[in-house]
């Protein structure tokens, strides 16, 4: 009688512990192989570069510039949407939601046209960042209007898309009204590259974005409440209001590093924690991590392929993640979507 | 089952409490205290507030006035994880977007005690296992929480919550979904945990005969306010609940086990639908649309007139069928109009008036009344006539006076009216 019992109860039961420890095993083996990989690949050849020769070493040099660029831009933009799709409880969310593209490319085109990015080499991500964190100041506020103080996630989408759209708009005009040379600039801003950035902003970029992971990694076990809404987490003893505002200030901070360092790089920060949740479940004390890895990585061999497969000529990078990946990751989800969202 | 085991330190104390939302306040000037280790219904009508005041219990609510204090402290002052640790909330269902494991949304009850930086130690898992033990969801463990039944989540969720330590325990409705023999298991897990932990149990229900038979007290709240507050036998009075509820309810007392039960009166009701008996009802403004409703319920014929077209109360009329005398729209009542108005009372057995605003262009209905009374029908005026009136010389309040003086009665709630109504056609 019990033993029917127990196996009754456990026929959806699908974890085996050595599994998921083998599948871990692996994703953790295949990190530091596949950067391996990106320093083979590139315009000027497969393989190891002659590094006795100058011109080899500077080659491997730029290979791994770019390596820790994707590095750090994917794993930003892969843990912000995450933190997103846990604070707004929903799949849809992604790093860009509350306006942090539009805010970004508006500041940013502003500055492209406005020629002083050719001036001052700091300018344009600063600009693109300030006016970033400045959008989803205006987005929050917007949202807390008649909500007394703590917007619901419906009001925080909803007011993020429209913020979105009238920047838009106004690049779009900005554009309209632009030189052919600034057209150009702007569009490819745009598309993102991995192009390394100055060496100081590099550090510092860096630094933002470690902090901000460790600032997630945190708040883990308050995301893992906060996916019961509000109400239950205030009863489990969370400051809710504070741990979303919180959360929302990292992921911004994310975000926003990653636009002002590679421009927008779409897909990144809406799938791969998708695929991570699936293939790891969704508690946040092993997500935080992990899709930060798994975005970083994913966004390496993106670039890698970006620069090879056309070579000499170079792919934009943001290109390549869709279409690349978007196939890829289609095939997991499909299989695994009821381990990652109801 | 009624004993008071608690002793006299207050687990739960609301003071002069009003709280609701923004623009709508819902409890108004809320006073009781539970002691610790008390077993507590809260019980009341839909929308009374029984939600509202967990809410405001647990603190996710501020209260506009007054001061709610849990086991002494001020509970808005209470940080978080010292709040988590004196009261857990059971909701009436949660929702978990994300495939979380069982196992996992268990483990949340323990995440304000263990701090920004810790990590769950042995303890925390003796604690999570022992509660998912308690409520038989161990077995689960492994399950994602949403493919679940409706009573497996809300034992998973009791789980989550003893597993958070609480010293108060309040469940909003959540035994509801629960079939009979989970039901059970839950109730004595609660019992349980009352009388040998000593944990307070406040329970929100809708099912009365239940909580007599769980609580050593009953608070009974009616449309914000605390409408009665003691032992199951001293709240659970027919007349009192039949006021609140605004219907008829019958207490009966088990007689092998003692306890009470309260029942509505379907029964009769059946029998009832044969019956012909006819009202006529003079209304307007809308005041007669929960009227119509309830004398079709009960299973009476109803006509109303006269009505002005366009008027609430005469689209009302149209949607139920209802035989009705229909004037231009705001225009008064004209005589050909108030002729077939008074043949359509004259057929009906009663007449009731409502609490409807009496104007020169309506007041020719109140003479329907007194046609009525002269034929020697009950009449049944509602109260506040007078305070309506806007004839000049205060026609309609005098016309009402001299109804009540004929032999017509009045009536304040539809409850009350339906009462009357029973009494009079039985004296029959």
């Amino acid at each position: 009688m019990e033993t029917t019992r127990i196996c009754a109860d456990n026929r959806f039961t699908l974890r085996s512990p050595e599994r998921g420890r083998l599948k871990l095993f692996l994703f953790l083996l295949a990190v530091p192989l596949l950067c391996a990989l990106s320093l083979l690949l590139g315009p000027s050849g497969i393989g190891i570069p002659d590094m006795s020769q100058p011109a080899g070493s500077s080659i491997m040099a730029l290979r791994f510039g770019r390596m820790l660029m994707g590095l750090v831009v994917g794993a930003a933009l892969s843990a912000s949407g995450m933190v997103f799709q846990a604070l707004l409880r929903n799949p849809l969310a992604e790093p860009y939601v509350l306006g942090v593209s539009g805010g970004a490319g508006l500041g940013a085109t502003v500055s492209i046209l406005a020629g002083s990015s050719l001036a001052l080499p700091l300018n344009l991500p600063v600009t693109a960042f300030v006016s970033a964190v400045i959008t989803l100041m205006v987005v929050y506020g917007i949202a807390s209007q008649g909500a007394g103080g703590s917007p619901s996630v419906y009001s925080l989408i909803l007011s993020g898309v429209i913020v979105s759209s009238i920047c838009s708009s106004m690049i779009m005009f900005l554009v309209s009204t632009a030189s052919v040379e600034g057209l150009h600039n702007v569009i490819w801003w745009m598309l993102g590259n991995l192009q390394p950035v100055s060496g100081q902003q590099q550090v510092f970029s860096s630094a933002l974005v470690l902090l901000g992971i460790t600032g997630i990694w945190l708040l883990s076990t308050r995301l893992n409440a906060l996916t019961l809404g509000r109400e239950m987490a205030h009863y489990q003893g969370i400051n809710a209001g504070a741990v979303i505002v919180v959360g929302l200030l990292w992921a911004t901070l994310l975000a926003a590093t990653a636009v002002s360092m590679a421009g927008m790089i779409g897909f990144v920060g809406l799938i791969v924690p998708h695929v991570m949740r699936a293939m790891f479940g969704p508690d946040h004390r092993r997500l935080v991590p992990l899709a930060s890895l798994g975005g970083g990585t994913f966004l390496v061999i993106c670039d890698a392929l970006a620069r090879t497969v056309l070579a000499p000529v170079e792919i934009p990078v943001g290109v390549v993640t869709a279409v690349a990946g978007g196939p890829f990751f289609l095939v997991i989800l499909q299989r695994r979507m009821k381990h990652a969202w109801n | 089952m009624i004993e008071h085991r608690a002793s006299h330190s207050p687990a739960l104390s609301f003071r002069d409490v009003s709280s609701g939302y923004r623009g709508r306040e819902v409890l108004h000037g809320v006073s009781f205290t539970v002691a610790e280790g008390e077993f507590v219904s809260l019980i009341g009508p839909n929308g009374c507030g029984k939600s509202t005041l967990l809410k405001t219990a647990a603190a996710l609510i501020r209260p506009v006035s007054g001061s709610v204090s849990l086991f002494g402290r001020p509970a808005e002052r209470l940080k978080a994880a010292d709040r988590a640790s004196l009261v857990g909330v059971v909701p009436q269902k949660i929702e978990s977007p994300m495939a979380f494991r069982v196992g996992e949304l268990v483990m949340n009850g323990r995440i304000s005690s263990i701090g920004l930086f810790g990590r769950p130690g042995a303890a925390d898992e003796d604690i999570v296992e022992r509660a998912m033990i308690y409520t038989d969801v161990l077995a689960l463990r492994d399950r994602y929480f949403m493919e679940l039944s409706g009573g497996e989540q809300q034992r998973v969720a009791l789980a989550m919550v003893l597993a958070q330590e609480p010293r108060i325990i309040m469940l909003d409705e959540s035994i509801a979904h629960l079939d009979i023999n989970h039901r059970q298991e839950v109730l004595q897990i609660l019992l349980n945990i009352n009388r040998e932990q000593r944990i307070t149990v406040m329970l929100v229900s809708h099912d009365l005969t239940l909580s007599a038979q769980l609580s050593d007290r009953l608070l009974l709240l009616d449309n914000g306010t605390l409408a009665a507050d003691g032992t199951p036998q001293e709240v659970l009075r027919p007349e009192l609940l039949s006021r609140i509820y605004n219907c008829e309810l019958q207490v009966r007392t088990d007689p092998w086990s003692g306890e009470l039960q309260v029942s509505g009166d379907l029964v009769t009701g059946r029998r009832r639908k044969a019956l012909d008996r006819r009202i006529h009802v003079v209304a307007g403004g809308g005041s007669g649309i929960e009227l119509y409703r309830r004398l079709l319920i009960e299973g009476y014929e109803v006509t109303t007139g006269v009505l002005n077209k366009l008027d609430s109360d005469a689209e009302a009329a149209r949607a139920l069928h209802l035989d009705a005398v229909l004037e231009q729209p705001f225009s008064a009542i004209g005589s050909a109009c108030y002729r077939e108005a008074s043949v359509m009372a004259g057929a009906a057995d009663m007449v009731v008036v409502t609490d409807v605003p009496f104007g020169s262009g309506n007041l020719v209905n109140l003479s329907l009344a007194s046609e009525a009374l002269s034929a020697g029908k009950p009449v049944f005026l509602a109260e506040g006539i007078g305070s309506r009136d806007y004839t000049e010389g205060n026609a309609a309040g005098r016309k009402t006076d001299e109804l009540l003086a004929d032999g017509a009665v009045t009536w304040s709630s539809i409850h009350e009216l339906l009462v009357h109504l029973q009494k009079s056609f039985q004296s029959r």
